[in-house]
């Protein structure tokens, strides 16, 4: 059971990275996903998908910056600790 | 001081009042008085020992100032602690899950194993706030899933150490199993609300209290599994599983469903039968962890 809060951490932050590398308009645009494919209308409760679309639009745009310093940091720490 | 000590007793409200608003007795007034006055006199006796060395470091000026530099800066760094505590910690909220007595703890504990005669699942509220545990056998506490978890642990040490598999740092491997665990699941059910669009006052430390209460069930396996070997061990866990899963929707649905299951009438449309899977799945996934966790510590 080596299932630690360390690793939680560490998949954690390629789960995020996986998501910040959806690229907007060669990718999510084709299928469908791009942030201005989502606009419902106002009376209805967004569904699944656009509540999907606006998550991942919103972590690339504010994670985008922190991610940089926290792969620095993970790199670093991974090649003088293992 | 009979005079101050009465004029500071006056304002504070009786202990044993049932006020739902105030969490615990308040006896720090009493107490307080007494201290000062015992430190008093003890404090004056001390430069008068003059023929241990201690005073005689003490009466060296600069390390007099020295004493008085340093806990005035103690005050302060307590002062500006203080402060800004509750921006990172709501001490305040924490205060009202840890609101509990003995008579709610039993109650609780009977209610995890053996829910299904209980009738009124409502958490009783006082004015907007919701009352404190030790007033509503409903309401969340976490007094019991921290509880749970530390005995889970050494429960889990013991286990090893039976069958000789035991070292220090597995007891810190545990722990921490457990709680990554915990921190997913809570992570896992954020965003599972936030995508259903959930409009509920389900707090996230509501949360972490509600999937802290399997814990409780895994240590009743685990010591049975210790006493009667693998079939008190199924035994026991399978019949605290499925008490955890009645638990679970009982009281999942009133938060998530609010709507619909205050009355009591079956669920139709699309949003409520979401609603439904996701109170489901929640509770069934508390089974499988409380499995997962415990069926490597009994051999």
């Amino acid at each position: 059971m080596a299932f630690t809060l360390y690793s939680l951490l560490q998949a954690a932050l390629l789960c995020v990275n996986a998501i910040a590398v959806l690229h907007e308009e060669r990718f999510l645009k084709n299928i469908g996903w791009g942030a201005d494919q989502g606009i419902g209308g106002f009376g209805e409760e967004p569904g699944i998908k656009s509540q999907l679309m606006n998550l991942i639009r919103s972590v690339r745009t504010v994670m985008r910056v922190p991610l940089i310093i926290i792969n620095s940091v993970a790199i670093v720490l991974l090649l003088l600790f293992g | 001081m009979p005079g101050p000590a009465s004029k500071r007793r006056i304002p504070v409200s009786q202990p044993g009042m049932a006020d739902p608003h105030q969490l615990f007795d308040d006896t720090s007034s009493a107490q307080n008085q007494g201290y000062r006055a015992q430190r008093a006199p003890s404090g004056l006796g001390y430069p008068a020992a003059s023929a241990s060395p201690q005073a005689a470091f003490l009466a060296d000026p600069v390390s007099n100032m020295a004493m008085a530099y340093g806990s005035s800066l103690a005050a302060q760094g307590k002062e500006l602690v203080d402060k800004n505590i509750d921006r990172f910690i709501p001490v305040t909220k924490l205060k009202y899950y840890f609101a509990v007595d003995t008579m709610y703890v039993g109650k609780k504990l009977g209610l995890l194993v053996f829910p299904y005669l209980h009738q009124d699942w409502e958490v009783q509220y006082q004015q907007d706030t919701p009352v404190a545990p030790r007033f509503d056998v409903n309401a969340p506490d976490l007094y019991i899933p921290a509880m749970a978890f530390i005995t889970y642990v050494l429960v889990a040490g013991l286990a090893l150490g039976t069958q000789d598999r035991f070292s220090p740092d597995l007891l810190g491997l545990q722990a921490s199993s457990a709680l990554a665990w915990l921190t997913l699941e809570v992570l896992a059910i954020l965003l599972s609300l936030y995508l259903v669009t959930v409009n509920t006052d389900l707090t996230t430390i509501d949360l972490v209290a509600f999937l802290g209460y399997k814990y409780v069930g895994m240590i009743g396996g685990v010591l049975m599994g210790l006493l009667f070997g693998k079939i008190g061990y199924y035994l026991v866990l399978g019949w605290c599983c499925v008490s955890i899963f009645v638990f679970m929707i009982r009281t999942l649905r009133l938060k998530i469903l609010a709507e619909a299951a205050a009355e009591g009438v079956r669920v139709r449309g699309a949003r409520n039968q979401l609603r439904m899977y996701l109170t489901m799945a929640v509770a069934a996934a508390q089974p499988l962890l409380m499995y997962w966790l415990t069926f490597h510590l009994v051999r």
